[in-house]
This record gives C-alpha cells, structure tokens and sequence, in this order.
C-alpha cells in the first residue's frame, strides 16, 4: 500500500471555513469601534490573517462550483 | 549574551511542528483524524507567527513624558512673553517643506508675518528682537506617523480627502481616539470678502473621545498658553495635517475638554491669505 494523504479539497476548505469564521468573529470583536479592547495583538495584522483566510476558503469554493459546472474531476 | 525569546514565536513554532508531524502520520497511516488534527495546527502555526503582539506602554508613562515636555514649552513662551496667538505654517512659509513648526507672535494683536518673514526667522532664531518666535509643536512627531498610516504624504492630499479618511486612521489604525466628528464649514469667496481676509476664513469642528490622551488633555488644560493655543498633542497633531493639506496657516479658535478629559472639541480656523 502506498501512502496517500487520506483528505480531498473539500476537507481542507471545511478546515478554512472554520479558521475563517473564527478569525472574523475575533476580529470584528476587538474591533476599536466598540471601545478599547485589552488584547495585545496586531489587530491589522488579525484582520489581514482573518481576510487571507476568508479568501483561500472562497477559492475553494469557487473550484468546487467550477468543477461541478464544467464536470472536471 | 542575552537570548530575547519571542513567546508568541514559540508558540507558532511549536504548532507549525505539531501540525506537520500530524500531517506526516496521517500519510503514514492513511488516517483522516490526524491529518485533519494536522491541517488545523499548521493554520494556527502560521497565524499565532504571524499576528504578533504590538509594542506597548503604560499610559501612565505615555502622560508623564508627554507632559514634562508640554510643560517645558509653556515655561518657555511665558519666558519669552509670547501672548499672541499661535499659528501652524504651511510649507511655503518654511525653508524645508518637511520640516513643521508653529509661529507664536509676541503680542496679542500681531498679524501673519509673511513667507520670507518666517524663513528669515527659521534661518536666524536667535535675532534681535523678533516679532514672534519659531517653534515645532508638540504634535509634531503625531503627525508624521499619521502621514504614515494614511500611507502618503500630507502635502499630497487634499483637504477633503484628509477629512474623509482622518477618522479611519484616528480609530482603526492609530487606535488613539474611540470616536470622531469633523465638519468642515467652508466661506465662500467673494469679491468683497477678498478685500478684508479677516471674513474670508473657513473652520474645521473636530470633536473626539480618547482614553489614551485623556490624562494628558486634562493636565494640559492646566497650561493656558499650551492648550488654547498651541493645544493638546492631538489637536497640535490635527493642526499641522490641516495646515499642509489646506496650504493654507492654521490657527486654534477654541478647544474645550470634557470634565474627565475624555471629550475634546476643537475649532480650527484656515487663515486663507488675500488673492494678489
């Protein structure tokens, strides 16, 4: 039996999608619109981590949708 | 030799080893859970690397040397007897457009002095007996780093665009203020305002909550000649963005702090010179 990595993209864009809502939902608390936050991190940075995921979640899937469209496997 | 040991490195490292040791095993082993396990803790690796922590300072530090230098500044005017009211230049008033200062005159009633008056004076700030004195304001430094965070340079922006993106930069990027309010009221030119500049005058209203300067505003409440004048290191900070945006001197009407500090209101007036 050779070794296979047991997970399809699919798997890996469900990983995304919880990052991504995870990284949101932080971000947009400690956001300085709702008041001083006591958290000593780059909050740009969380923003930019939490926007960077959101997209690589999208182009999953867009290559989903794109796969179910044009029947490419 | 000291080792500095980055806590949130660390951590990052430790993760980003973790998931590729789970990744590894789950190919290994052709087991979806650790590489699932795996794939979650390669993401956390990166991001706890990436998002490091800012640089920070206990406000109480912050107040106290911010407040030993505005202290210094108003020994010096009330030494020097400069009563009038101070004035942000504008680069063509300066020798070196980058360069930022404030022009207070000696007496009450003085006008502005011309372009070459100020750029004698930038030259030769020890001369006999000036009309007013040449100093860099104590939002000088605020400035510049909220040119930046805008990403450009405030003489390159317009004074519309400033005021647009100023509360963005104030809240989100800077972090020292938790609310803003701008308007701008603009006066029309007219023929017979150009003829006495006194009424040819626009105003910018900004009002502002901060829990970082709250302290230092309140103290420098304290210091007549800073405050109403010069003002405290947020509105000096507005002052000169407004001064380079516009072009155009700038000068503090009013400033009034809320009782805690905390609010600040401040009327700056763009001294538009008489058309040639």
């Amino acid at each position: 039996m050779t070794p296979a990595f047991p997970l399809g993209p699919w798997d890996v864009s469900l990983v995304l999608a919880v990052t991504a809502i995870i990284l949101l939902t932080t971000s947009e608390i400690l956001s300085p619109y709702y008041g001083p936050a006591n958290l000593k991190i780059s909050k740009k940075r969380l923003k930019n981590a939490a926007m960077a995921t959101s997209i690589l979640f999208l182009t999953t899937v867009a290559i989903r949708i794109a796969t179910m469209i044009y029947g490419i496997s | 030799m000291r080792i500095s040991f980055n806590f949130p490195r660390a951590i990052g490292l430790i993760l980003l080893l973790l998931g590729a040791a789970s990744l590894l095993a789950a190919i290994v082993y052709s087991s979806s859970v650790p590489a699932l396990i795996g794939l979650g803790l390669v993401f956390w690796g990166i991001i706890v690397s990436y998002i490091q922590s800012d640089e920070y300072v206990k406000k109480t530090i912050l107040n106290s040397t911010s407040m030993t230098l505005l202290t210094a500044l108003d020994e010096t005017l009330r030494t020097l007897d400069c009563k009038g009211k101070a004035i942000y230049l504008p680069p063509k008033y300066l020798n070196d457009p980058e360069s930022t200062k404030v022009y207070v005159p000696k007496l009450e009633t003085s006008t502005l002095p011309s372009p070459e008056t100020t750029q004698q004076l930038e030259m030769q700030p020890t001369q006999k007996s000036p009309q007013g004195i040449l100093i860099t304001p104590a939002g000088a430094e605020l400035a510049r780093l909220l040119e930046t965070e805008l990403g450009t340079s405030l003489l390159r922006i317009n004074l519309e665009d400033l005021l647009r993106r100023l509360p963005k930069t104030l809240i989100e990027d800077l972090e020292i203020v938790n609310d803003c309010e701008i308007q701008l009221f603009a006066k029309k030119r007219t023929e017979k305002s150009e003829e006495n500049d006194q009424t040819n005058q626009s105003e910018i209203f900004v009002k502002f909550t901060t829990t970082v300067y709250r302290d230092t505003c309140k103290r420098a409440a304290r210091l007549p000649t800073i405050f109403s004048n010069i003002g405290c290191p947020l509105s000096s900070a507005l002052a000169i963005a407004f001064s380079k945006a516009t072009g155009n001197p700038i000068m503090i009407k009013t400033q009034q702090i809320s009782e805690d500090g905390e609010t600040n209101g401040t009327e700056y007036t763009i001294i538009e010179e008489p058309v040639a």
